[in-house]
């Protein structure tokens, strides 16, 4: 186990380096520079060149990447252009907070609340439940959540008064954009664990327990939860990336100081150390996403290994 | 079971709705809160080149003069002033008892060191231009050749700056009131280093109010300074900037009682025509199409002239913008400074006129000339946004239907249109400017240099116009140039069409009184700002 884990973290440093290099050559083919272009061609030559030294936009890309990619060894992200002065590792971390809270209590709500409905559905095939499960899945599933953002906003922040409607000064200002991002989770969860437990629950080993005499709850408990609930697993990993890495949409319809917007504004003002700085970060979270999912799987499967030499 | 189900959420959803009393707090109105749709990027002077800085610091600090409610420059922290016979010396008396948030006292070394700095090659805002083109000795300490002791910005003493300029530039106390122009403590900057005003610790003020929180995705918190010299005048007590991307959110905070005054944009603001909240404002700021005059098409000074007479664009402002934008009837936008009884716009009416008749004979005329050349098709570049598609779209369909022109539009981002114009690869593109200062000179200028994105214009007789107005020291005669130079370049040369000059539409509380709102650079004066 723990050789695979160092073996898959080496892999992860590999194709940071990969990732590392594409983004920096392709995001220097972005059109334009970060400066504004009327301000920047009404400068002087003089103070033209001296900006681009200052940041270090002077030197052919190749150098330009040699000298990032030794400042990311040493942990060093650069510095904003647009914010100016402000370090790049400093800005992640504080965009991360409101994003990582939101996401994180909307994986859980999405996940709690999906299990239980996937689960009664199955349990009660064909029945009401069942089909207010369906409902509530197709809905969460085609209803983008920045209609569910706007809905939530309108109703429950203005015209009931019943949460804040938006900003971001206490924990109260996270429920409603928990709830808007919650809902796709909690529908894909509750359809998958629907799916599966309706297969499980027609699997012989459920007909041999219940023709032992088991109680109904200890088949659902031991027998179909367990055994349906590996596949929500591998759609967990998705789930959490798409969850915590933040939503443009949500973060400014409740004007939240979150990742997801900073990614944007980025790029399209070409401010590199930025946009460097959240895909080294993207990509690192995903991949330790992955690996997480892949170590919990063999955990709850005895039947996956993780490494051929446990096999033997 | 499932029914006890259904009626017991029913009847919450039911009881949440009766409880459903709009929240407004009695003391909703002692906060003055307002939102701006883009981040706060930074508060330093000589970096910040957004309108969402300019607003925050304008609040923050304060220069030697500040806009009153008419766009005219008052005395701030200078109280009286001094101008040569050949206007090009001038001598400002700071205010007695003036102090920085800290207690310090302001001084004429204060100006003096933010001045340099911002003509210095620290300065990235690309804001430079405004000190450099006036200031004797600005443009080479700029440009690395000069010293800064040739720079003619002196503190002659404590309470006396002596500025020397190189024409006489009738706006300069305007260009005062920007926040290039703002004091900086020179020790209290240097001893802050590269983290100066990058957190309020590290932030002194000189204006009506005090930063205690600021997070550039988040916005800017006030509470007024009380060391102003002007505090008995100033009547609110706290402020917020907000940074609100969504403008529909933005309008469901201020019905919530979150912000005093709101933008309102599209639907909405036809919605709210009759409300009495509602009021709307012009900016100093024209969009415009750019014709390059390399181009084989756009050469033709005819087909110009039709592509400009063929739009209307009075339908354009009421029908589609319908934000409060005026048509464009001249390249100097509505409202800006003239002989000071009329407007420049006023006393040189429409240079940029709609006739559909008029525009098929250029056409025709222009089809003729060109010959061969004549075009199935023309490409207009524009720039990625919802506005300017929705414009270039109207733009197509116009000359499609008065001149049978047919038009390809092509998307870029902004950045990357920006980019191509200064390649000089395109037909003609859609682009603004907007005013830096109340004066004719800030459009006009532009068209001097002949660079691909101006459309390589390049007439003498315009650029000796414009050379004239920079050296007179009669304001008349100065005006006349600055008119005779619109003319040319609009209606002679019809180098550019210009469409529109963007307004916004806004709901202000109806207790929030005298919230002033500038149509150019510094966008918003708390300062004289007050409940009833």
């Amino acid at each position: 186990m723990a050789r695979y884990i160092v073996k898959r973290l080496i892999y992860i440093v590999v194709t940071l380096w990969v990732i590392t290099t594409c983004t920096f050559f392709l995001m220097k083919k972005l059109p334009g520079t970060p400066f504004d272009p009327e301000r920047f061609a009404s400068m002087p030559q003089a103070q033209q060149e001296k900006v681009l030294e200052m940041y270090g936009l002077n030197d052919p890309v190749p150098v330009q990447y040699v000298k990032y990619l030794g400042n990311m060894l040493r942990g060093d992200l650069g510095t904003s252009f647009t914010y100016v002065n402000q370090p790049v590792t400093g800005i992640i971390t504080s965009r991360l907070g409101p994003s990582f809270l939101i996401g994180a209590q909307a994986v859980l709500i999405g996940l709690a609340i999906g299990l239980i409905l996937g689960i009664l559905a199955a349990w009660h095939h064909n029945s009401g439940i069942d089909a207010i499960t369906m409902i509530i899945a197709v809905l969460g599933v085609s209803v983008p959540n920045f209609v569910m953002a706007a809905l939530l906003q309108y109703f429950v922040g203005l015209k009931w008064g019943i949460l804040p409607i938006g900003f971001w000064t206490n924990w109260k200002c996270s429920i409603l954009p928990t709830i808007a991002l919650s809902f796709s989770a909690t529908a894909m969860v509750a359809r998958f664990m629907r799916t599966e437990m309706l297969d499980v629950l027609n699997q012989d080993y459920i007909v041999t327990a219940k023709a032992k005499g088991l109680s109904q709850m200890r088949i659902l408990m031991f027998h179909a939860i367990r055994n349906s609930i590996i596949p929500v697993v591998t759609i967990l990993g998705p789930i959490v990336i798409n969850l915590m890495t933040g939503s443009l949409a949500v973060e400014s319809v409740y004007s939240i100081p979150g990742i997801g917007s900073l990614f944007v504004d980025c790029i399209k003002g070409n401010d590199y150390p930025v946009i460097m700085g959240i895909t080294v970060f993207y990509a690192s979270f995903y991949m330790l996403v992955i690996l997480l999912v892949d170590i919990i799987y063999s955990l709850i499967d005895p039947r996956i290994r993780l490494s051929k030499e446990q096999e033997d | 079971m499932n029914k006890r189900v259904l009626a017991g959420i029913l009847s919450m959803v039911m009881a949440s709705g009766m409880s459903a009393v709009p929240a407004l707090a009695d003391d909703a109105g002692q906060e003055l809160d307002v939102a701006v749709n883009a981040e706060v990027k930074t508060l330093v002077p000589w970096a910040a080149s957004e309108s969402q800085a300019f607003l925050v610091m304008n609040q923050a600090q304060e220069g030697l003069f500040r806009m009153d409610a008419d766009n005219v420059p008052q005395p701030a922290l200078c109280d009286k002033y001094e101008v040569s016979d050949d206007k090009l010396t001038y001598t400002f008396h700071l205010r007695d008892g003036i102090k920085w948030s800290n207690g310090e006292p302001i001084t004429a070394q204060d100006f003096v060191y933010a001045w340099l700095k911002q003509m210095s090659a620290d300065a990235t805002n690309g804001y430079s231009f405004l000190m450099t083109d006036y200031i004797v000795g600005g443009q080479e300490y700029n440009e690395g050749s000069g010293s800064e002791d040739k720079v003619e910005v002196k503190a002659v003493d404590d309470k006396t700056l002596q500025v020397k300029l190189k024409n006489p530039t009738p706006y300069f106390l305007g260009l005062t009131t920007m926040s290039m122009f703002f004091p900086v403590n020179q020790k209290f900057c240097e001893a802050q280093g590269d983290q100066f005003d990058v957190t309020p610790d590290n932030m002194l003020f000189s204006g009506p109010y005090k930063i205690t929180e600021y997070d550039p995705a988040v916005g800017a918190t006030f509470v007024k300074n009380d060391q102003y010299w002007d505090a008995d005048n100033v009547a609110i007590e706290n402020a917020k900037v907000r940074v609100m991307k969504d403008s529909a959110a933005a309008l469901n905070a201020y019905k919530a009682g979150e912000l005093s005054q709101v933008e309102i944009t599209g639907t909405d603001v036809a919605a709210n025509k009759d409300n009495p909240e509602f009021s709307q404002l012009t900016d100093f700021r024209t969009n415009y199409l750019q014709f390059n005059l390399t181009d084989p098409v756009m050469s033709n000074v005819d087909m110009r002239k039709a592509i400009s007479l063929a739009i209307d664009r009075k339908t354009l402002v009421d029908s589609i913008l319908a934000d409060g934008s005026a048509a464009g009837t001249g390249l100097i936008a509505d409202g800006m400074a003239g002989d000071g009884s009329k407007t420049f716009r006023e006393l040189n009416g429409d240079v940029s006129p709609y006739d559909p008749e008029k525009a098929k004979e250029c056409y025709d005329k222009a089809v003729k000339e060109l010959g061969s050349d004549a075009p199935k098709e023309v490409t207009l570049l524009i720039g990625d946004d919802s506005v300017m598609k929705t414009v270039a779209t109207f733009i197509q369909s116009q000359l499609e239907q008065n001149l049978g022109l047919s038009v390809k539009i092509d998307t870029k981002t902004m950045q990357g249109r920006g980019e191509q114009m200064d390649a000089n690869n395109y037909q003609f593109g859609f682009t603004a400017w907007g005013a830096d200062y109340d004066d004719a000179m800030t459009y006009l200028d532009l068209w001097t240099n002949g660079t691909p994105y101006r459309g390589n214009y390049k007439n003498d007789d315009y650029n000796k116009l414009i050379a004239d107005a920079k050296s007179q020291t009669d304001d008349k005669a100065r005006l006349q140039d600055m008119l005779d130079a619109e003319k040319l370049l609009v209606e002679t040369d019809a180098v550019v069409a210009p469409i529109y000059h963007r307004g916004h539409a806004v709901l202000t509380k109806s207790n929030l009184k005298d919230l002033v709102s500038h149509p150019i650079g510094v966008p918003m004066e708390f300062k004289y700002a007050h409940f009833e």
